[in-house]
């Protein structure tokens, strides 16, 4: 005799903010589309238990000086436009992407060491070059980002863009920043749960609106934590959905970075023959990480190669689909 | 209006009915004029007339009455109590008052308006200290923390004897003669004596002789063990003369950062003086891994052990000259610490405490006398350690649940000693479980940039003022300070947190406008007081960002032992139904600033009792009480130790507790109120 069984349902009671970037000139800005991100109410994907109104998005690196330090891989997909940040960033929006990361590299003292003013034109140039929202990132030195996300965030005013990083470190110029001129911030911390809540906390006590900040829990690449920042992103989303309301920020997650700094997808010498064609493993590299981590909450992932844009994006589709 | 003129007084009166009118005048005819009342303060004898709504506290300033908003006027701190005898007034916060004290008038200056006028009293502002638990244990003289029978039978015993000198018809030895009139009369038999005193045994007793009465010597007898009452009595001592009128005895808490030492008399069970200082051993490492690591090398033993035995010996001839008594005089002594500073009290290798599985040479140490470890005591004179439970569960916490009574009670309790470890006892009568973590000296003011002890030259309490930044502070011995003591930095970081000095990552904010915040050698700082201020008139006393993460880690780590012991046993920290605090903060622990950091839980501040350093009076009750000494051995017995280095859940709560006050805030809604209202 056939037995109806009633599949278990898992009752949240909690949901993740949904966070819009870019302003439409509707809006104040200039971009052509915005796009949310949140808004889940239930585990990646599992939306009999409850709704995903919001696909994760695919943001696209885009750096303000020629990736010397890349691998070859990336450098021939991109060729050309790899020397202007303008260019690439139309380029990366052909490609389908969402969102352009616009990482102000010059910026570090030991690669050109480029001032506010640098920065401010190329983000002034790089908007103009495309009509999807921007995240703009500092080249990672504490004073030199202070000093040109500031300068950023006043060159886009309006535009409602994301500055990153925000680290315990840097928070109070980095959301000083954002509340003056209406932006976002990435809220980075060191792989763990209590930390990544503590900065939200941090932020929001400054009263920036929680819609305004992502979190960038810091991801490990297949093969180099992968696993771990999975474990951290799962509790992360599973707080938020019991109604924590500092761990419900969307997470974002630097993919292309990390993947392509594995060794397995930077270099091609000496390794075993058994790890098979160099720019196919490298572009599975990428793509493997970033689906993985899609499935543990990612709602933006950060990615560099063009067929990786292509990939992800099917893997997301197909998602959604279901 | 005390010692005014009676004119004045008459004038004031007069004045107030035309101002009165005025008043009246100025509301239905014109409307220009603001309503005035007058203010008569006792008992400065002072007047004054301020507009309508004006607070208090600006009406005391303008009076030029010397009155101290140490909050900068919010209604935090209940210090700017005054009495409103004649006139109503509006109190727009009565936080720090009582039922009693609204009753009686009482407002607080800084939140109360002036709608009448008014006749105020303002009380001497030292008199109404608000002080947070410290009751007797921590009070001058300390007495005994738990009752018990310590009359019938203590430790060491003073016999006055009269014994009649050999002859060549009585030619019995010394030894037989003392031990003879021993029994003869007092019925004391098979006695035992140790070389040192046999040794001055001949020469002792013909010294005593006195005319045509005999000899006259007082026998110091150690009756049995700690354990065993009925072991051979032993003989430690022999005076001429008669000393029975006190037994002097020691009592010594060894913390891994400040030793105590206590002079009490076993025959009165009295407290007679107590003095203390930092282990000398902290030249050596200021935690005990770093002790440990340090008796590895050559010698180094033998070195850590002399040092923290010289302390002692500093302590108690520090002791003697105060008291004027002769450091011989001293017949016993207990000593309570954690395992580890007993192992190098005793210079036992300590190497395996450090090292997996963690174990101790013995937990249970045997008497010794006070020679072996160059104690200037009587050389005879046992020394007796509190047992431990284990590698990191010591003598020192076997002596707090002694002191805290908490092995007698029905009563869930907590137990918490607060030192450079922090050790967590939770249970009652039936059961007890255990853990320790890690603190770090910074609640003992080592480690700390202007850290000192809690004595005279401390500050021990800190306000700060939300709107300048100003801090007032409280100095024990009321004298210009030196340092900050473990209580102020308790209230210093809670009033940096809740003044928006520091964020709740503990950072100070760079950006406030102040003097006080400034780049250091350290790197940011806060300065609690000036150099001018100070006693040597040398340097600032700041507390620095470093200082402020090392207290940050130092709360975060006890109160995550909190989480996971409760955790362990299924229970909610709420259910505790008591916490006793032991630690060497000094007279007192403010509850509320300790939750405000998230270093006590919160709950309702009856729950928690302070008890001064619970170490030192354990051992104190142990040396006084053989009954007592008994239930050491129980407890220790009894207690469940509970390895947080083996428990994952620790690292996560300690990074929940990194965090001022906690990173789950809704554990902490009184803070989290407070902060709605500071509007941070």
């Amino acid at each position: 005799m056939p037995m109806a069984v009633e599949i278990p349902k898992e009752k949240w009671t909690g949901k993740v903010r949904e966070v819009k970037l870019g302003a439409t000139a509707a809006e104040g800005g200039t971009r052509q589309k915005t796009v949310t991100v949140g808004g889940e109410s239930t585990l990646p994907f599992l939306t009999f238990e409850g709704d995903m109104p919001n696909p994760p998005a695919i943001a696209v690196e885009v750096q303000d000086r020629y990736p010397s330090d890349w691998s070859a891989v990336l450098k021939a997909a991109w060729g050309d436009v790899l020397n202007d940040p303008a260019a690439w960033a139309k380029k990366a929006e052909e490609y389908g992407a969402d969102i352009v990361a616009l990482k102000l590299q010059s910026a570090h003292p030991e690669a050109g060491n480029t001032d506010a003013a640098h920065a401010a034109a190329t983000v002034k140039a790089v908007l103009a070059a495309t009509g999807l929202p921007l995240i703009v990132y500092g080249p990672g030195q504490a004073e030199k980002d202070n000093e040109v996300l500031v300068a950023a965030a006043e060159a886009a005013k309006g535009e409602r863009i994301a500055l990153g990083n925000c680290e315990d470190k840097n928070y109070r110029t980095i959301v000083a920043a954002a509340l003056a001129h209406g932006h976002l911030v990435v809220a980075k911390t060191p792989i763990d749960v209590n930390l990544a809540k503590q900065l939200n906390i941090l932020i929001s006590d400054m009263r920036l609106d929680l819609d305004r900040i992502l979190m960038d829990p810091t991801t490990g690449a297949l093969g180099y934590g992968l696993e771990y920042t999975y474990s951290v992103m799962e509790r992360l989303r599973l707080a938020a959905l019991t109604g924590d309301s500092m761990t419900q920020q969307p997470m974002i997650c630097t993919v292309g970075e990390e993947a392509w700094r594995a060794k397995e997808s930077k270099v091609n010498e000496g390794v075993p023959a058994a790890w098979g064609d160099w720019e196919r493993r490298s572009k599975n590299w990428e793509v493997l990480t970033a689906s993985t981590l899609i499935q543990a909450g990612a709602d933006i992932v950060v990615l560099r190669h063009p067929e990786s844009i292509q990939l992800v994006k099917q893997a997301i589709s197909q998602w959604m689909a279901r | 209006m005390d010692g005014d003129h009676p004119l004045a007084t008459t004038l004031v009166i007069g004045l107030r009915h035309t101002l009165r009118k005025m008043k009246n005048a100025g509301t239905h005819a014109t409307g220009l004029q603001e309503a005035k009342y007058h203010i008569a303060f006792r008992p400065d004898a002072k007047m004054v007339t301020v507009p309508e709504g004006t607070l208090l506290s600006d009406a005391i300033a303008q009076a030029g009455i010397r009155f101290n908003l140490p909050c900068g006027g919010q209604g935090r701190c209940g210090r700017c109590k005054v009495v409103v005898e004649k006139g109503e007034v509006k109190r727009r916060g009565t936080s720090r008052l009582s039922t009693v004290e609204l009753e009686q008038g009482y407002a607080l200056a800084c939140q109360t308006m002036v709608y009448d006028d008014l006749q105020v009293f303002i009380p001497p502002q030292e008199a109404i200290l608000r002080r947070l638990p410290s009751e007797k244990a921590a009070a001058e003289i300390p007495t005994l923390p738990v009752e018990c029978d310590w009359q019938s039978n203590p430790i060491v015993q003073k016999f006055f004897l009269t014994i009649e000198p050999p002859s060549l018809s009585d030619n019995t030895t010394d030894f037989e003669r003392l031990q003879r009139e021993l029994a003869k009369q007092y019925n004391i038999r098979n006695i035992v004596a140790g070389l040192p005193v046999l040794r001055k045994l001949a020469r002792t007793l013909r010294e005593s002789e006195k005319e045509s009465q005999g000899w006259q010597v007082t026998a110091v007898l150690e009756m049995g063990s700690w354990l065993d009452e009925d072991a051979p009595p032993r003989l430690i001592d022999l005076r001429p003369g008669d000393h029975t009128g006190r037994t002097l005895a020691v009592a010594v808490d060894i913390g891994t950062t400040t030793n105590v030492v206590y002079l009490v008399d076993l025959a009165s069970g009295k407290f007679i003086d107590s003095a203390a200082a930092y282990n000398a051993q902290i030249s050596c490492g200021e935690d005990i891994i770093s002790r440990i690591l340090y008796a590895r090398k050559e010698g180094g033993l033998e070195h850590l052990q002399r040092l923290v035995v010289g302390t002692i010996n500093e302590l108690l001839h520090e002791l003697a000259e105060r008291n004027r008594i002769d450091l011989s005089e001293i017949y016993a002594m207990t000593v309570a610490g954690n395992t580890t500073m007993i192992h190098l009290f005793l210079a036992l290798d300590p190497s395996f405490i450090r090292l997996e599985p963690y174990i101790p040479t013995i937990n249970h140490p045997p008497p010794v006398r006070a020679a072996e470890l160059g104690i200037h005591i009587c050389p005879e004179a046992p020394v007796d350690c509190l047992p431990s439970v284990g590698a990191y569960v010591g003598g020192d916490i076997t002596a707090g649940v002694l002191s805290s009574g908490m092995f007698k009670t029905d009563t869930l309790t907590l137990f918490i000693d607060v030192g450079t470890n922090g050790e967590i006892v939770l249970g009652n009568a039936d059961w007890l479980i255990c853990c320790a973590c890690s603190a770090g000296p910074a609640f003992e003011g080592a480690g700390v940039h202007s850290g000192m002890r809690a004595t005279v030259g401390a500050i021990e309490e800190v306000w700060i003022n939300a709107q300048t930044y100003e801090p007032t502070y409280q100095v024990i011995g009321n004298v210009p300070p030196r340092g900050i003591c473990g209580s102020a930095m308790i209230s210093l970081l809670a009033e940096m947190f809740i003044t928006g000095i520091i964020d709740k990552s503990g950072r100070i904010n760079r950006h406030l406008n102040t003097p006080r915040i400034r780049m250091g050698e350290h790197g940011p700082e806060y300065v609690v007081a000036w150099a001018k201020e100070t006693r040597n008139q040398e340097e600032d006393i700041v507390l620095t960002e470093v200082d402020i993460s090392n207290l940050i880690r130092a709360k975060g780590a006890i109160y995550a032992g909190f989480s996971v012991l409760t955790a362990s046993v299924g229970i909610d920290l709420a259910d505790v139904e008591q916490v006793l605090i032991g630690g060497a903060f000094g007279k007192y622990i403010d509850v509320e600033k300790a939750i405000q950091i998230g270093l006590l839980p919160d709950m309702p501040w009856e729950r928690f009792k302070y008890l001064g350093n619970t170490s030192v009076l354990g051992a104190f009750t142990a040396l006084l009480c053989r009954d007592m000494r008994r239930e050491v051995v129980e407890i220790a017995r009894k207690m469940t130790y509970l390895e947080l280095s083996a428990d994952n859940r620790f690292m996560e709560q300690f990074t929940s507790a990194l965090f001022l006050p906690h990173t789950d805030m809704t554990a902490f809604p009184s803070v989290l109120r407070l902060l709605d209202q500071q509007g941070k």
